[in-house]
């Protein structure tokens, strides 16, 4: 019994492996971009595009971007293609979000998940020259009046604004009455930061690694679980006694309606791709960092995020 | 004379011949995709980012400079020739300039903005190595208020197009920003008046509103009286080149222009659309033969073009200076310059000064490059006038739409272009402007955002907006710039600006 | 269009533009009332909206003031049968991206429209250059700028 079970599994694995580089070698992906030609979606999508194609993973990929609502459209046009092994879709932390705050009629529970690509932790900073030294400063400050600490950050419901909320929720601070002042891209944000016009800031550690470098900016926290190895001074959250973490992902998945064999097939090239030197190449160039996470472990990730979000966006007044 | 120095070896670098080459390449590139209508600069630069990582970094950058202002400039061609601004900062340009085309002026009309480009970005670029580090203190001193403002000042401006009518420029402006109100709300992400269709959540694009009013609605128009009045179009009357009075009419608006648009686009949310509606409306009232303006002045293309090319290099003093990406353009060009392992910000002077200045050096040799391939191609644009009438616009249609697919190829994108293509018709058959709409659409949205992050950051007191010197200034401004016209003469005197 | 003289003393065309603003007016104030989310400081996302509608209402009701003195400039006579054309043209381009036709032959059949609508008699000649054009366009943004335009059953047999 068991040995034919063993057997069965290794005839059945054998016929994967087969399938599989048979498979790749004809491999023609499409993969949507849910957003303009030129933001991190697509950049993202072209990046694997790219990666695909030059290590021989996919015959061809070709790229195509379908604009607006926050990359729903671009979602349901996904869960319409279903069963169509061949389409993959980038999105990430933010279409969560999005799918509220748009009322979207699909979400990403219908889509077969493939795997998490790429993550930024957040940082929470200051003017150098504010009174606020650390996380639990800001903390105080926030429990004292809420109204007083204006942040600033990215577009309502999006990564910035959740951090904040949350923020305020893991402080025991009343998270509905945040002043939160969303900026046009993080530019502006930046800009309002560096004039002193807001108490606090959130962005991407990225957006901000110039200014924090020069001194302009003090790290008051980072969101991430462990502390950032190109900046290991900011300290994260949880150190300081607030538990909260929270990272700005990137993923892929696919049309909901696969088989189970499509499905490993996409799973297979998205696991090798994350191996590629073209692929680490990119991430390095671009500064992204590798949050490979696949399979059902990134499904069950996707789940946990979905639902998070959504109390929060409720919590806050966002979500009726 | 630090600067002057390291100026000059940034010269040295790229005059090499080889990355003279480069930059040509760039240049020629970055124009060639940037005439295609929707592409606009930001998109320009990043479809060719790519082909750009195959050289070493320093030619790349080099090349890069070369996209930069090639994309830049190519949009304003098809605004002249086609009326298809293919992006909002184009706008200004396309009202005086597509009259001119069709008089027969296209040559000095494509020759003043690409010398006036030239100016420009000469000027900007010289204000970007010696100014930017003092600049930039200023810009990041403006805050929310200070913007509200600066758009109050800009809205006042916007009489300039308004034609014989005042209420009638009125209730264009009125639907602009009605659109603008259209999809999800910056500060909340509440959405407004899209009912149920995601599709407007994202709001009207303006460049669907700019192509469908002026493309396709003159289109629309010109096909309707074609017997009655048939339209003529004549591609070259006079000289193809500017005249000495072509001259003497441009070269204190491409200054202004400069003025203008240099120190609005180094502001972080000041863009490139504030600065060409400015230039437009002073050129226009400034203007020796104002009775010209709405028929073709060349004071109307050299003016927007100079501050639309100013601008262009502003936006790369927050960008270099602080890390500061401050339009969508900027943004792509920092994954670009990140890419070649420049890393913009406030130590990027102090850590990769060859690169950096070698940048800079490009970006004048990327100017004259600019002028040097434009230059003969004018002969070639103009004569695309020549073709035959029915097919000059079904080409034009053709461009029209396929702007507006490259970008978003859903139906109820294409369907709004070809709604507002024949709004466009009808508010040209009753005289109504359309440019207000489109001013409305930009600038509406942007005021709004800001009025509202002031308040919010003031906690609901109005009073901020004159407390803070820069804001209650720029507000005076408006208001003198307001009511001196009537005081003077009468809004009446205006004449038609657009159509 | 022409025919004005129908509602007595009243400039027709004011009239219904003074109408339309007031409707328009009447939804940006209507979307307003049922907006939900609020700002918790400063002014909401209401505030614009209802300054708006107040502007289309003055609007709306100087046109019918001017309706009644002078009205709006008299247009001449519109060439129905050119419109209809250019219009049946971008309809058809609509429909053609909407049910998956691809771009080429939506370009094809704007091209031919159009030019009929300017007064071109040779229909297939001026679709035969469309749909060379559209192919142009379609391979230089695919192949060259990397750009996916919608594309159909022609489209595919070229990727």
């Amino acid at each position: 019994m068991l040995t034919s079970l063993l057997k069965r599994g290794a005839i059945a694995a054998v016929a994967v492996v087969g399938l599989s580089t048979a498979a790749f070698a004809q491999l023609e992906l499409k993969i949507m971009a849910p957003a303009s030609p030129g933001g991190g979606w697509d950049g993202t999508a072209r990046s694997m595009q790219q990666a695909l194609m030059a290590s021989g993973i996919a015959k061809s990929a070709q790229v195509n971007n379908v604009t607006g609502a926050g990359g729903t459209i671009g979602l349901s046009q996904l869960i319409n293609a279903k069963g169509d092994g061949s389409q993959l879709m980038v999105n990430g932390f933010v279409m969560v979000g999005a799918i509220l705050l748009n009322k979207s009629p699909v979400n990403l529970t219908q889509v077969t998940p493939i795997a998490r690509l790429t993550a930024e932790a957040e940082v929470i900073v200051v003017p150098t020259d504010s009174p606020l030294k650390t996380a639990k400063d800001l903390a105080d400050r926030l429990k004292a009046d809420p109204a007083k600490v204006t942040w600033a950050g990215g577009s309502a419901g999006g990564t910035d604004h959740i951090l904040a909320a949350m923020f305020a929720q893991a402080v025991g601070a009343d998270a509905k009455k945040i002043n939160y002042i969303p900026f046009s891209g993080g530019g502006e944000a930046l800009a309002a930061m560096l004039g002193g016009r807001v108490t606090a800031g959130i962005s991407g550690y990225g957006e901000f690694e110039g200014q924090i470098k020069a001194g302009k900016l003090r790290v008051l926290a980072v969101s991430s679980p462990k502390r950032l190895a190109n900046a290991p001074d900011a300290p994260t959250l949880k150190e300081q006694g607030i538990d909260l973490e929270l990272l700005n992902w990137r993923s892929v998945v696919a049309p909901p309606g696969l088989s189970a064999d499509q499905e490993k097939v996409l799973q297979e090239a998205v696991a090798k791709l994350v191996k590629t030197k073209e692929w680490t190449d990119i991430l390095k160039a671009r500064g992204w960092d590798d949050a490979y996470l696949g399979g059902a472990e990134f499904a069950a990730f996707l789940k946990a995020e979905i639902e998070r979000v959504g109390k929060v966006m409720h919590d806050v007044g966002l979500v009726k | 004379m630090e600067t002057t120095v390291a100026l000059l070896n940034g010269f040295s670098v790229a005059l090499e011949p080889s990355k003279l080459l480069f930059c040509l390449v760039g240049v020629f590139l970055g124009t060639a995709v940037g005439v295609l209508p929707g592409i606009g600069p930001a998109l320009t630069v990043a479809l060719l980012l790519p082909v750009t990582f195959k050289l070493d970094p320093a030619g790349s950058i080099i090349m890069f400079a070369g996209i930069y202002y090639g994309g830049m400039y190519g949009g304003s061609t098809t605004a002249i020739l086609l009326n298809a601004p293919g992006e909002s900062a184009s706008l200004a340009t396309a009202l005086e300039g597509s009259k001119m085309a069709k008089a027969g002026r296209g040559g000095p009309a494509l020759a003043t903005s690409a010398i006036g480009s030239f100016v420009a970005g000469t000027i900007a670029t010289l204000g970007l190595a010696f100014l930017a580090p003092w600049l930039v203190e200023i810009a990041v001193k403006f805050g929310p208020w200070d913007y509200f403002a600066l758009m109050i000042v800009a809205f006042v401006t916007v009489s300039a197009t308004f034609g014989d009518s005042p209420l009638r420029g009125l209730t264009s402006l009125f639907l602009g920003i009605t659109l603008g109100l259209i999809g999800i709300d910056k500060l909340t992400g509440q959405a407004r008046l899209t009912f149920g269709v995601p599709d407007l959540l994202n709001g009207v694009e303006v460049t669907t509103l700019a192509v469908g009013l002026f493309a396709v609605g003159e289109a629309l128009y010109v096909a309707s009286k074609r017997f009655r009045d048939p339209e003529e179009i004549i591609p070259i009357r006079g000289s193809l080149w500017m005249t000495r009075q072509d001259w003497k009419r441009s070269w204190a608006p491409w200054l202004r222009g400069t003025a203008f648009g240099f120190p609005i686009g180094a502001l972080p949310a000041g863009g490139a659309e504030v600065p060409t509606f400015l230039s437009y409306s002073t050129e226009k009232r400034l203007c020796k033969y104002p009775d010209e303006f709405g028929k073709g002045a060349i004071e109307g293309v050299a003016g927007p073009e100079a501050a639309n090319n100013a601008s262009a290099a502003g936006t790369l003093v927050p960008l270099l200076t602080l890390g500061l990406p401050t339009s969508a353009t900027a943004a792509i060009m920092l994954a670009g310059f990140q890419q070649y392992g420049l890393n913009p910000g406030p130590l990027l002077f102090a850590e990769k000064p060859d690169l950096v200045w070698g940048l800079i050096a490009s970006l004048f040799i990327a100017n004259v490059m600019l002028v040097i391939i434009n230059l003969p191609l004018i002969g070639i644009w103009v004569r695309l006038l020549a073709i035959p009438q029915p097919w000059l616009y079904a080409g034009i249609l053709v461009f029209a739409t396929m702007g507006t697919v490259a970008v978003n190829a859903s139906p109820v994108e294409l369907g709004m272009l070809f709604v507002f293509g024949y709004l466009g018709y009808l508010m040209r058959r009753y005289d109504y402007p359309v440019a207000p709409m489109v001013v409305g659409l930009i600038l509406g949205p942007m005021a709004e955002a800001q009025l509202r992050r002031a308040l919010q950051i003031s906690l609901g007191d109005p009073m901020i907006l004159l407390e803070n010197p820069i804001s209650a200034t720029l507000l005076g401004l408006a208001f003198i710039a307001l009511v001196a016209p009537f005081a003077m003469k009468g809004l009446n005197k205006f004449k038609a600006a657009e159509d | 269009m022409t025919n004005e003289k129908l509602t007595q003393g009243a400039d027709r065309p004011a009239l219904i533009v003074g109408v339309l603003l007031l409707i328009v007016a009447a939804f940006v104030g209507y979307d307003a009332s049922q907006q939900t989310i609020v700002s918790n400081y400063g002014i909401g996302p209401t505030a614009m909206p209802y300054v708006v509608c107040t502007g289309l209402v003055a609007l709306g009701l100087a046109h019918f003031f001017v309706a009644f003195r002078g009205g709006l400039p008299k247009p001449d006579a519109a060439d129905s049968g050119a419109l209809l054309w250019i219009v049946a043209g971008l309809v058809a381009l609509i429909a053609c991206i909407a049910l998956g036709g691809g771009f080429v032959i939506a370009i094809t059949i704007v091209f031919a429209c159009t030019a009929r609508g300017f007064g071109r008699r040779a229909l297939l000649v001026d679709a035969l250059i469309g749909f060379v054009l559209g192919l142009v366009i379609f391979l230089v943004f695919a192949k060259l700028l990397t750009l996916l335009l919608p594309a159909g059953p022609l489209e595919r047999l070229f990727i």
